[in-house]
C-alpha cells in the first residue's frame, strides 16, 4: 500500500505577537497533488506553510500527515521540507555539500551519498557548479539547488514559500514547467505559497484563496476558481472582472438582474444559493474577455450595454479596452488580437455595443 | 572623496592634527625603541649600541615570569568566556529562551572596573579564597564575558535565522544544526572577539592588582611595582618585543589571505 | 514587485525555533555556565560589596554589626571634593579626547583613501600594548632627567629640567593617550558608514562647511560621539593607576581612595561605602550627560523633528 502524503488541516488556528494570523482554518489536500495557496501579501499563507513544516507552533488544531498526527512532531523529524523565498542556501557550503546536507545529517554512507547527489545534479543540470558556493551562483542556479537540496531526501511533502519571486519573467516561466514535470515525477505532494495567480493557476491541480483576515475562501481547480468565484474577493483577486451591484428578480423562472441606471440583464441561476431571494442585493461578476465588443450592432447574445471607449491598452497577445458606460461606471473588456489586420478596428472614444451571453457571469453576494 | 566648500585651510590644519596625535601616539614608543638599545641604563643619555637587554630580558626571571603569568591567565580566560559564549549560543538554538536574561551581560561594560576588582576582593575575601592564578582567571573570565556575550549574541541575531530553520528542516536534530550552520557562522566573530579578550586580559591592570594576591604577578602588576623604583632598559627591551609582536599579530590577522579564510 | 515580496515575510524577525524536545518552551536558561558566571562572579560580588559597607568591624576585624557610620564618614568635605576632582579630570579627559579624536577619525574617514587601512593599523597597534608599558615609556620621556627634558635643554629652550612629572599636566597626558583609541574608534566607525550623499545635499544647498558640520554631521555621528564619551568618561572616573603612578602623593582621585581604603587595614567597609557613594554620583553624571546630549542634538538640528 502506497503511504498517504496528504495533508489535513483541522481548525487550525494561529496569533502572532497578539494578532489572530490563521483563524480555525480547515483544508484537506490530496496526496500526490500540485496544491497552491494563493493569497494577497500579508495574509497568513506563510505562516500557514510553517505552521504545517513545523516551525511555528500551533495554538490550537491539528495537522495530519496521511493519518500520523503531526502537530506536536518536532521540525526535524517530519518527512515535511522547505524551499524558502530567499533559498536559505548555506553560504559556507558549496553545492554538494548543500545538497548533500540532509542526506549526512541522516549518518548515510558515503559513497551512497555522492551517488545521489552526483544524479539529482544531472537531473538538474547543475553538474559543473558542484564545487562552487553560493555567492558565485544566479539567482537561477541557486534556486536548482534549493530544489535539489528539499527533495533529495525524498520527502512526503515540499512546501515552496514563493520560490520564483527573485527571478525574471522568462525564467520564471521556464521553471514553472519544470517544476510541473518534477512534481509529476516525484509524486511528493507539493504545497506552493504565492500571491501571483498566474503562477498558481499554471502549476496547480488544486489551489485555494485565503483572503487578508487567514481565511480560506474557495477551494478548488484553477478552472472553477477563475470560472466559478463564490466570492467578489476571490473573483477580483484572480483575474480580472468587471461587478455590477444591483437587485435580483423573479428567481423562479427567467431570472434577470436589476441595475441601476442601465437596465435589466438576463441572468442563470444554475444552483440558488441560500442567500438568494427575490429582490436581494446581488453582484455580477463578468470576465472581460467573455464580453464581445463591436461598434456595429449584433444579435444572439443576452445581454447587451452601451459604452465609449476611454482608453485601449495593448497587451501583444490581446488588446484591453476600458470603457465608459452612462451612468459613469467603469468596465473593462479583453479582445484577442486573432488577426494582424482586423475586420474592425475600434478606437478612442468610439460609441460602442457590449455584448455577453447570460451563463457567462456569476453572481455573487454582496 | 569630498568636494566641495571645504578650504584648504582647514584641509591643511586637519592633516597637521593628525600628525601631531600620530606624533602623540609613538613619541614614547619610538623613544623606548631607540633606548632599549642603549648601553647604559637610563637615565644615562646615550652611549653606544647594544643588544645587551634583550639577552637579559630572557633571563631576567621575575619579569619573564610575570610575562609568562601574563600569558596564562589571557589564554585561560578567554578559553572560558568563550566557552561559555558558546554554550549560550547553543542552548538558545535548542530552544531556550534567553533574550530575557542579556542585558545582565551589559552591565560590565557600564561599571567602572574599580568597582568591579573591589567587589571580586571582597568577594574572595569573605568567603576565604586565596587569591593567586584561580582568581585572577575567574575574574578575567567575567571581564571577557561581558565582551564575548554582546558581541557574539548580537552576531547570531543577525545571522539569517532561515538557514538554522532549513537546516532543521531537512532534518538535523538542533545540536546538528548547531555544529554545522550556527558556529561556523560564527567563526569570524569569535575569533575576532577572542582575539579582543585576550589582549584586554593581558593588558588589565586594576582586577589583576586587587585580585592576584602577594604570590602571583602579572606583567601589569610587576611593572606597577617596579615603576617607582626605576626602570631597567630591560623593561625597554620588553615593550619593542611585545611592540614587534602585537604588530606582526595584528597584521597576520588582518592581512588578505586570512581575512578571506576567516571572514 | 520588491514591496511585496517584503511585506510577505513574517512581520517580525522570526527567531522563535520552539523547543523540538518537549511541549513546552523552556521557561529560562537555568544550568547554562555564562548566566550562572555573571551571577556568581559579577552580581553577587557587587551586592555583597555594597551590603558590606554597612558592616561595623571589631578589632581584630569580624562583622560585629551593621552601622551607617562609613557613610557618615564620607559625608565630608574632603570626600566630596575628591568625588568632584574625579568627576572633572574623567570630563576634561573625554573632552580632550573628543576634541581630538573627531577631526582624526574624520581625516581617517574622509581623507584617508588608499592609506585608510594602513592608518587603522598604526593607531591600532599602540592602543594592543600593555598599558603599563606605555607609562613606563612616558616615564621615559617626561622625568626629570627624561628625553623630552635632555632635548629641551641641549636646544637651549630652558635653562633647567622642567618637573612633568607628578603634575595634574602627566596624569591628563597620560589618561589623554590612554583613552584616545577608545574615543577614536566609535567616531570613526560611525564616520565610515556616513553617507556621503547629505553632505554633498547640504553643500549643495548652499551651507557652509561649518553649518554641515553643526546640522548633519555631529547629530548623526551623536550616537558614537556619546559611545566614545562613555567609553572614556567611566574607566577614568574610576582610574587609579595614573594619578598613582603620574600623580604623585599631592593627587587623589577616587581611584586612588578606593584602593587605599580597600587594602587597609579595616578600613574594607569604609572603602564599600564610598565605591557605593562614587558610584552614584557617576550614575547621576551619567544621566545628565546622556539629557544634555539629546538637548545638545535638538538644538544643533535647529529644532527640526525628523
Amino acid at each position: 500500500m502506497v503511504k498517504s502524503r496528504s495533508i489535513r488541516l483541522a481548525k487550525l488556528t494561529k496569533s502572532i505577537g497578539g494578532s489572530q494570523i490563521i483563524n480555525e482554518v480547515d483544508l484537506h489536500i490530496p496526496s500526490g497533488e500540485f496544491f497552491a495557496l494563493l493569497g494577497p501579501s500579508g495574509c497568513g499563507k506563510t505562516t500557514l506553510l510553517r505552521l504545517i513544516g513545523g516551525l511555528e507552533k500551533v495554538d490550537s488544531g491539528k495537522i495530519f500527515l496521511g493519518d500520523t498526527d503531526i502537530t506536536d512532531l518536532p521540525v526535524h523529524k517530519r518527512s515535511i521540507n522547505i524551499v524558502f523565498q530567499n533559498y536559505a542556501l548555506f553560504p559556507h557550503l558549496d553545492v554538494f555539500d548543500n545538497i548533500a546536507y540532509s542526506l549526512v545529517v541522516q549518518g548515510i554512507p558515503k559513497e551512497e551519498i555522492e551517488r545521489r547527489v552526483l544524479k539529482i545534479l544531472k537531473a538538474f543540470h547543475i553538474e559543473s557548479h558542484i564545487f562552487k558556493y553560493p555567492a558565485q551562483l544566479s539567482g537561477g542556479q541557486q534556486q536548482r539547488v534549493a530544489l535539489a537540496r528539499a527533495i533529495i531526501n525524498e520527502p512526503d511533502v515540499l512546501l515552496l514559500d514563493e520560490p520564483l519571486a527573485a527571478l525574471d519573467f522568462k525564467l520564471r516561466e521556464k521553471m514553472l514547467i519544470e517544476l510541473i514535470e518534477l512534481q509529476d515525477k516525484l509524486k511528493t505532494t507539493f504545497i506552493y505559497v504565492t500571491h501571483d495567480q498566474f503562477e498558481a493557476l499554471t502549476l496547480a491541480d488544486h489551489m485555494a484563496i485565503m483572503n487578508h483576515s487567514g481565511e480560506i475562501e474557495q477551494i478548488g481547480t484553477p478552472k472553477q476558481i477563475y470560472e466559478f468565484p463564490v466570492s467578489s474577493f476571490v473573483a477580483k483577486f484572480v483575474g480580472t472582472t468587471n461587478l455590477l451591484q444591483g437587485t435580483l428578480h423573479q428567481l423562479g423562472e427567467d431570472p434577470y438582474m436589476e441595475v441601476p441606471s442601465l437596465g435589466k440583464f438576463h441572468v442563470e441561476i444554475p444552483q440558488k444559493k441560500e442567500w438568494m431571494s427575490e429582490g436581494c442585493d446581488v453582484s455580477m461578476s463578468i470576465r472581460p474577455e467573455k464580453i464581445f465588443i463591436s461598434k456595429k450592432p449584433v444579435k444572439n447574445f443576452s445581454n447587451t450595454l452601451t459604452g465609449t471607449v476611454s482608453s485601449i491598452v495593448y497587451h501583444g497577445r490581446s488588446t484591453q479596452y476600458n470603457l465608459l458606460l452612462k451612468d459613469q461606471t467603469r468596465l473593462q473588456v479583453f479582445e484577442q488580437n486573432e488577426e494582424h489586420f482586423p475586420q474592425e478596428t475600434i478606437d478612442y472614444d468610439d460609441e460602442v455595443f457590449l455584448y455577453w451571453q447570460k451563463e457567462n457571469v456569476v453572481l455573487l453576494e454582496k | 572623496m569630498m568636494q566641495g566648500k571645504t578650504s584648504s585651510l582647514s584641509k591643511t590644519s586637519n592633516l597637521f592634527l593628525v600628525v601631531l596625535t600620530f606624533l602623540f601616539l609613538y613619541t614614547p614608543i619610538v623613544v623606548l625603541f631607540l633606548f632599549s638599545f642603549n648601553a647604559k641604563a637610563f637615565p644615562a643619555p646615550w652611549d653606544h649600541f647594544t643588544v645587551h637587554w634583550y639577552q637579559e630580558l630572557f633571563n631576567s626571571s621575575a619579569l619573564w615570569k610575570s610575562f609568562r603569568n601574563s600569558l596564562t591567565v589571557a589564554t585561560l580566560s578567554t578559553f572560558l568566556s568563550l566557552s561559555m559564549g558558546i554554550l549560550l549560543i547553543f542552548f538558545r538554538v535548542s530552544g531556550g529562551r534567553i533574550s530575557r536574561f542579556l542585558p545582565m551581560f551589559y552591565g560590565s561594560l557600564i561599571i567602572p572596573e574599580t568597582v568591579l576588582a573591589v567587589s571580586l576582593l571582597t568577594f574572595f575575601s569573605i568567603f576565604g579564597i586565596p587569591l593567586g592564578l584561580p582568581t585572577v582567571v575567574v575574574s578575567h573570565a567575567v571581564l571577557g564575558l561581558g565582551f564575548v556575550v554582546p558581541i557574539v549574541y548580537t552576531h547570531y541575531l543577525e545571522l539569517d535565522p532561515k538557514l538554522q530553520e532549513a537546516s532543521l528542516v531537512l532534518g538535523a536534530t538542533p545540536s546538528q544544526t548547531f555544529f554545522k550552520i550556527t558556529l561556523p557562522l560564527l567563526r569570524p566573530t569569535l575569533i575576532a572577539t577572542g582575539v579582543l579578550i585576550f589582549i584586554i586580559s593581558f593588558d588589565d591592570f586594576i582586577i589583576t592588582y586587587f585580585c592576584s594576591g602577594t604570590s602571583f604577578q602579572t606583567l601589569s602588576v610587576y611593572l606597577f611595582s617596579t615603576i617607582r623604583s626605576g626602570i631597567s632598559p630591560v623593561v625597554n627591551a620588553l615593550s619593542v618585543f611585545l611592540l614587534a609582536l602585537t604588530s606582526l599579530l595584528v597584521l597576520f590577522f588582518f592581512s588578505p589571505k586570512m581575512r578571506t579564510r576567516i571572514f | 514587485m520588491n514591496e511585496s515580496i517584503i511585506s510577505t515575510l513574517p512581520k517580525r524577525k522570526q527567531l522563535t525555533l520552539f523547543n523540538p524536545f518537549s511541549k513546552k518552551d523552556i521557561p529560562f536558561a537555568i544550568g547554562c555556565p555564562a548566566l550562572i558566571w555573571q551571577i556568581l562572579f559579577f552580581y553577587l560580588p557587587i551586592l555583597i560589596m555594597i551590603v558590606s559597607s554597612i558592616f561595623l568591624l571589631s578589632k581584630e576585624g569580624d562583622v560585629q554589626g551593621v552601622t551607617l557610620d562609613h557613610f557618615r564618614a564620607c559625608l565630608n568635605a574632603m570626600h566630596f571634593s575628591i568625588i568632584f576632582r574625579s568627576i572633572g579630570v574623567a570630563l576634561l579627559t573625554a573632552l580632550i579626547c573628543l576634541l581630538i579624536a573627531f577631526p582624526f577619525a574624520y581625516f581617517l574617514a574622509f581623507r584617508g583613501g588608499r592609506y585608510k587601512n594602513l592608518l587603522l593599523f598604526f593607531l591600532i597597534v599602540p592602543f594592543w600594548t600593555n598599558f603599563l608599558l606605555h607609562v613606563c615609556a612616558w616615564f621615559f620621556v617626561l622625568e626629570k632627567n627624561g628625553f623630552l627634558n635632555n632635548l629641551l635643554l641641549s636646544l637651549n629652550l630652558v635653562k633647567e629640567p622642567i618637573h612633568f612629572l607628578n603634575s595634574f599636566f602627566s596624569v591628563m597626558l597620560m589618561m589623554t593617550y590612554h583613552y584616545l583609541p577608545f574615543m577614536i574608534l566609535p567616531i570613526y566607525s560611525s564616520l565610515e558608514k556616513f553617507n556621503f550623499s547629505l553632505y554633498e545635499a547640504s553643500s549643495d544647498l548652499g551651507a557652509t562647511w561649518i553649518q554641515t558640520l553643526k546640522t548633519v554631521l555631529i547629530p548623526l555621528t551623536m550616537p558614537a560621539i556619546r559611545l566614545g564619551f562613555l567609553l572614556v568618561y567611566i574607566p577614568s572616573f574610576g582610574e587609579f593607576a595614573i594619578p598613582e603612578l603620574l600623580g604623585g602623593d599631592k593627587y587623589y582621585y577616587a581611584g586612588n581612595v578606593v584602593t587605599h581604603y580597600m587594602l587597609g587595614e579595616h578600613t574594607a567597609p569604609l572603602g564599600a561605602a564610598f565605591t557605593v557613594m562614587c558610584s552614584c554620583f557617576l550614575v547621576i553624571s551619567i544621566g545628565l550627560f546622556l539629557w544634555l546630549t539629546k538637548k545638545l542634538s535638538k538644538f544643533l538640528m535647529g529644532g527640526c523633528q525628523s
